[in-house]
């Protein structure tokens, strides 16, 4: 895999809604989802399609990548619309069969090579919100290179289609996350995952849940965020983002285990802890994710900052 | 919509159960050739499945028959009359099984005078193999209409003596659930620990096991006993202040699409496209169960 990417936070917006679009940038997240789905009525599908290519640089100023939902029923018209230098990712919606996966990496081949993008650069987002896509995770997931994250299964679609309420308090997808996460692993690709944070309220502006909920996820392994509501951005990037407790008690257990190569032992017990590989390697981890956290922060403070000074000289 | 909330098990061998049966207002009834009937009695109580069917139909309940693995041949002929609705398969292992109870299904409604495709099967899953090929099994025929799990059963063949705080089915009722909705067959059951041990619990009890198993993705609850049946048909039916809350939805999202945007907040959630999709299926589902009730209400006002 290569280096990993930060996306602890996202906001999915639609489109169409202009004052969304242009406060994008000053919201602080790692990527910008443009809708041109769900949240786009249907009468206003082409014309939401028209507004990509100029709300790219836009949304993208403030250091976050952007992205774009299309419809899964009109995705060949999305397509020709969106594919334009800046965009890193598609995310495809209720992703059934592999064949979709395969048709839209077609498409997007040829696109970036008449737009003049370097091949490879957009990503696919299989977005598994139906039985069928769990069914059939692991042709989805493995149908393309571009397809580098994977995960889903729960959400509004997944419990229309089950036929289950959202927020009961206990975990009703957790059979399909499981096998979309198993599925990830299988082929070396991030797993877009969460654990389960019981939320009865439903509510997408809750930062308190969204900080637990975030914390919890990079505590299992997963790293990927996203939401709705500017007010979970910040509680995203810090739940996802190893806390300083973390990164000096990842210092420490790679102190111990330092002392311990030479020894002739494996591991040693320290304060009632284990010290060995397993755990030197999970601190490593932790402290390339927190490096890889603090230089993302960095790009976009200085993004942000280049925005705000064009702007003064503009109004001067 | 198919709307089988609860389907009632009866054994066919002990003439009270079976004549009481239609009163319970289960949307279903199965006649047990199988698990309640000791193997000496098999012939006797294949004899007895003609007029019951005809007896606990009474109250507009679907009728189906549990038959027996081994002899599944002699407890279909047995069972295909006029008022059947399907047959419950037990045991089901392998998609074959299905193929050869679905062709004796052919066979038998031909010879008496049945629309031929017309019988259903509910197939039911007892082991580690039948869990694992669920997806060829339930998609072998077109009859296949409902999967269960055989809880009891299945602790069996998996050689575990569930305790009740500690579900051991997560993986195969999600499975269950994911798979059957896959394929367009309703996954049934209850919520563990009550599958295994059909002790007699409180209403209150039932329902909010039936409600949670609901949210487990079942449409349904196969009920060893005629207490379950009002809790069970309640949690599957959408409570007035859910189809309310619904129909809010509806409104609210039909007037932000109107206003250009199909994003809008309502209580701090967000409704968008498939929160109003899933407002579309609560409130057809809650017409769907009044339509099922009624036709139930009608069968019995007509006894009377």
């Amino acid at each position: 895999m290569a280096t990993r990417r930060v996306r602890r936070s996202g906001l999915t917006m639609p489109v169409v809604t202009k004052r969304f679009v242009d406060n994008a940038w000053r919201r602080g997240c790692d990527y910008i989802n443009l809708d041109l789905e769900d949240f786009v009525p249907q009468h206003l599908k082409a014309y939401a399609r028209s507004l990509i290519k100029e709300a790219i640089p836009n949304v993208s100023q403030g250091g976050a990548e952007v992205y774009t939902r299309i419809n899964h029923d009109y995705a060949l018209a999305d397509l020709e619309a969106i594919v334009w230098p800046g965009l890193s990712r598609v995310n495809y919606p209720k992703a059934e069969y592999g064949s979709e996966i395969r048709r839209l990496d077609e498409i997007i081949t040829r696109l970036e090579r008449e737009r003049g993008m370097r091949p490879g650069t957009v990503e696919i987002g299989a977005n598994i919100e139906t039985a069928v896509g769990v069914a059939n995770g692991y042709e989805i997931a493995s149908a393309s290179p571009r397809v580098q994250d994977f995960g889903g299964a729960s959400g509004y679609d997944m419990s229309r289609d089950l036929g289950v309420e959202m927020f009961v308090g206990f975990d009703q997808f957790v059979y399909g996350k499981g096998e979309l996460e198993l599925i990830a692993r299988t082929l070396g690709i991030e797993v877009r995952g969460a654990p389960f944070v019981a939320n009865t309220t439903g509510s997408v502006s809750d930062g308190d849940h969204a900080f637990r909920q975030a914390e919890a996820a990079r505590k299992c392994g997963f790293r990927l965020g996203g939401g709705l509501n500017p007010a979970v951005v910040e509680p995203q990037n810090r739940g996802f983002t190893p806390s300083e407790e973390d990164v000096r008690d990842a210092h420490w257990v790679l102190e111990q285990y330092r002392q311990l190569a030479g020894s002739g032992e494996t591991w040693r017990q320290v304060n009632g802890r284990i010290i060995d590989r397993y755990e030197a390697d999970r601190a490593r981890d932790t402290l390339e994710w927190a490096e890889l956290c603090a230089e993302h922060n960095h790009a976009k403070a200085e993004a942000v900052a280049r925005v705000q000074v064009a702007m003064s000289q503009a109004s001067a | 919509m198919l709307i089988r909330r609860s389907n009632l098990m009866v054994p066919i061998t002990t003439p009270r159960f079976v004549s009481r049966a239609w009163r319970h207002n289960a949307d279903a009834i199965t006649l047990d050739l199988e698990d309640s009937v000791l193997d000496t009695r098999k012939t006797e109580a294949r004899a007895l499945v003609e007029e019951a069917i005809g007896q606990v139909g009474q109250g507009a309940a679907e009728v189906f028959v549990r038959v027996n693995k081994p002899v599944v041949h002699a407890d279909i002929e047995a069972s295909v009359w006029p008022g059947l609705q399907g047959i419950m398969l037990p045991g089901v292992e392998t998609a074959d099984e299905v193929a050869v109870a679905a062709e004796l299904l052919t066979v038998m409604e031909r010879q008496r005078g049945l629309v031929v495709g017309s019988l259903q099967l509910i197939i039911l899953l007892e082991s580690a193999l039948g869990v694992w090929n669920i997806r060829s099994i339930i998609t072998a025929s077109p009859r296949v209409t409902q999967v269960g799990l055989d809880e009891s059963d299945l602790a069996c063949n998996l050689g575990i003596s569930p305790l009740p705080e500690y579900d051991p089915y997560v993986y195969a009722r999600g499975r269950l659930a994911i798979e059957a909705t896959a394929a367009k067959v309703q996954p049934v059951g209850m919520l563990y620990p009550l599958g295994t041990q059909p002790r007699l619990l409180a209403t209150a009890e039932i329902h909010t096991m039936a409600n949670d198993a609901r949210n487990l993705g079942m449409k349904g609850v196969i009920c060893p006993h005629p207490s379950w049946v009002e809790p069970v048909n309640r949690a599957f039916t959408p409570t007035a202040d859910l189809v309310a809350y619904n129909k809010r939805v509806r409104a609210v999202f039909a007037e932000a699409v109107a206003s250009g945007t199909a994003a809008v907040p309502l209580d701090g959630r967000m409704i968008d496209v498939p929160v109003d999709e899933w407002a579309k299926v609560i409130i057809a589902m809650d017409e769907a169960c009044a339509r099922r009730d009624a036709e139930k209400q009608a069968a019995l006002k007509r006894l009377r």
